[in-house]
């Protein structure tokens, strides 16, 4: 018998803000069995519980390759994420998962990688993007496009600049037009702009989009002028979820459970299905 | 030849179930011209003829409106879980109508598709259903379009059929056999039952006219909708659920709570955006739900024609209704073949 909505206990080890509504928190399980034991694939998602307040989803931003803790990244913007605004090191929360598909890591060997994410939208992409250089030699060239309305918006910055001293790995950052400060070294243009100015060498590639749907919508052509096809082309939906594991419902979106058959779609699959999410 | 029960005895052995602690639930009056299934404590409660279908389903003793799925301690940055899978209790629904019996049967497929979820699957296993079969319908019902009927056997351990003074007692299962051995009397009649509701639409037609999408009917269709979700409560199909926590700085519980598809914060992400904005959109999931998706994921229409989202709804829609209007406008042949 096992009750399948129950979350296992989790210490947090490390909170860390990135921007005025963005955090970042480390967490690992109380029961160091069940902690060596875990193991997740990247791209897949968690429940994140503060009891009290509620449960909320969260794509797992850590590489799958790390083994003594996980990550999450959240945004404030309603119950659940307000209260964990205020859970410190040493605070105890819970967490159900790993749940979910998750990037074909296996199948994208030998390609090129574009990753392309806006705002929030790092997070999902940063557990691949680790796990891509962490298995540098299985990958082929990296461009990371990452861009926020101002450089204040951006998160995991520090990390950036780390990825850019790997082999064959560009990163570009851009701010939209006026979200620019004096300091600002990095490209000014909206995400689809600059990555048709980028140049970003196109064969053999798979890429990866996450952000809010107007930059997918709008970062789609380029890439398809770029020679990148639907069928390559990866995102990750955030239907709104409460169990996880195909049973409430709420998820549904025309034949899939998102969150079971998702949350990852190619453009493909995501172009057959209906319109909502 | 048959097995047959008066309606004394039936009450007697009803009795008999609640006396040895079995919970037993059934039709019943719960205030004049209200019937619903309800736990009895007494078989005088029970209704056994003259009431086409209670205002709610039997999901309600698998599937509650509320449940706790666990209860949690704060102390200090500790928290302590108490896990409230319920225990396996053995349950009788005793007069459950066949359009019921059956929902329950197809229900089975999302709460065991990959994870099971024990507090369904719990008490479905401890539990034992003696359906009822129909003699008399309303306007309501469309069991016969769903391939279901009067006397459909889906789902149910035993099916009793009215018959002069008692019923037929068909037992199904193995569950059956032993409720029911021992109390049952030879015959040589057999229940004959009515044919049930005539077939007023065919679920193959509606599934191909849900592959449009768009059709413009769910922007006119369902306008006066109220989004309050009666349709879904009541209906023996609709299983989906809300997680919430409800407690202080100290504890209290986190609950699985009925949810609906036509609710409007339902699908809302926290962005503000919302996948399905206007009723229309949230119409056509349900209806889409329960004859494309369900059918195409587990096999099976999420639906038993019971009607009781139509004699529910406070502003006289229905999926009946829907999907007439949704195969009126289809040419007669498509989806006929095959
Ligand atoms: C697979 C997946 C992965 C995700 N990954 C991440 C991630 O990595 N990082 C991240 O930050 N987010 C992620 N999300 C989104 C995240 O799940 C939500 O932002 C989060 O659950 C919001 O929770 P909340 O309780 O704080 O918001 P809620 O309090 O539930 O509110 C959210 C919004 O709902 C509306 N709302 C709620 N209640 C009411 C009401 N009573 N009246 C009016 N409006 C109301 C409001 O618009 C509100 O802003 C992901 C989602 C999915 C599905
Ligand atoms: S949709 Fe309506 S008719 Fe069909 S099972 Fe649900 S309540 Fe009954
Ligand atoms: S169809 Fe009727 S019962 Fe269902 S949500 Fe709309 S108004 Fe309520
Ligand atoms: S989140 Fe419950 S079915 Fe997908």
């Amino acid at each position: 018998m096992s009750n399948i909505y129950m979350p296992d206990l989790m210490e947090v080890v490390e909170v860390k803000q990135h921007t005025a509504d963005v955090k970042s928190v480390k967490i690992k399980f109380k029961d160091p069995e069940k902690q060596a034991k875990f193991s997740f694939r990247v791209g897949q998602f968690g429940m994140y519980s503060l009891f009290g307040e509620g449960e909320s989803t969260f794509n797992i931003c850590s590489s799958s390759n790390w083994k003594d803790h996980i990550e999450f990244c959240f945004r404030k913007t309603g119950k659940v994420t307000d209260a964990l605004w205020r859970v410190d090191e040493g605070d105890t929360i819970g967490f159900r998962g790993p749940y979910g598909n998750s990037y074909p890591m296996e199948a994208w060997e030998g390609k090129n990688l574009v990753f392309i994410g806006g705002g929030i939208a790092m997070p999902p992409i940063r557990c691949a993007i680790w796990y891509a250089l962490e298995n540098r030699a299985k990958y082929g060239d990296i461009t990371i496009v990452y861009g926020a309305r101002t450089p204040r918006d951006l998160v995991f910055t520090d990390e950036l600049e780390k990825w850019a001293e790997y082999d064959r790995v560009r990163v570009i950052q851009c701010v939209d037009p006026g979200g620019e400060t004096p300091e600002w070294k990095g490209e000014v243009g909206l995400i689809p702009n600059v990555l048709a100015a980028a140049n970003v060498p196109a064969g053999n590639t798979a890429a990866l989009v996450i952000g809010p749907p107007i930059m997918i919508k709008f970062t789609l052509p380029v890439l398809d002028r770029m020679g990148v096809l639907a069928p390559d082309i990866y995102t990750s939906l955030e239907n709104r979820m409460k169990c996880g594991v195909g049973k409430c419902g709420r998820c549904n979106c025309g034949p899939v459970y998102v969150c079971k058959e998702g949350p990852i779609f190619t453009m493909e699959q995501l172009n057959a299905l209906p319109a909502d999410f | 030849m048959s097995e047959t029960i008066t309606q004394q005895a039936l009450r007697a052995l009803v009795d008999e179930w609640i006396g040895a602690g079995t919970k037993v639930a059934g039709p019943s009056y719960v205030k004049k011209d209200l019937c619903q299934y309800v736990p009895l404590t007494s078989s005088a409660e029970l209704l056994l003829e003259g009431f086409i279908h209670p205002r709610n389903s039997v999901k309600d003793f698998f599937f509650p409106r509320h449940e706790k799925i666990y209860e949690y301690t704060l102390k200090g940055h500790e928290v302590e879980l108490a896990d409230m899978t319920p225990a396996s209790t053995p349950q009788v629904i005793v007069a459950a109508r066949p359009c019921d019996t059956a929902a329950v049967a197809i229900l089975d497929a999302v709460f065991n598709w990959g994870e099971k979820d024990e507090f369904y699957t719990q008490r479905r296993e401890a539990a034992t259903i003696v359906a009822l079969a129909c003699v008399t319908h309303d306007s309501h019902c469309f069991c016969t379009s769903v391939g279901i009927g009067p006397d459909a056997e889906k789902g149910a351990d035993v099916m009793l059929l009215p018959l002069d003074g008692g019923f037929e007692v068909r037992c199904l299962t193995e569950k059956g056999k032993t409720l029911f051995a021992g109390r049952t009397q030879p015959s040589d009649k057999t229940a004959v039952i009515p044919e049930g509701p005539k077939v007023k639409v065919s679920p193959e037609q509606v599934r191909a006219a849900l592959e449009d999408y768009d059709n413009p009917l769910w922007k006119t269709a369902t306008l006066r909708c109220l989004s309050c979700g009666a349709c879904s409560f009541t209906c023996p199909t609709c299983h989906c659920f809300d997680i919430v926590d409800e407690g202080n700085a100290h504890g209290g519980c986190r609950a699985k709570n009925w949810d609906s598809c036509q609710l409007c914060m339902f699908t809302k992400h926290a962005s503000g955006h919302n996948p399905r904005n206007v009723q229309g959109q949230r119409q056509r999931q349900r209806t889409q739900h329960k004859f494309r998706i369900y059918p195409d994921k587990f096999g099976e229409v999420l639906c038993t024609g019971c009607g009781n989202c139509a004699r529910n709804c406070p502003v006289s829609l229905g999926i009946l209704g829907t999907l007439v209007e949704l195969c009126a406008e289809m040419p007669k042949t498509v989806g006929e073949s095959k």
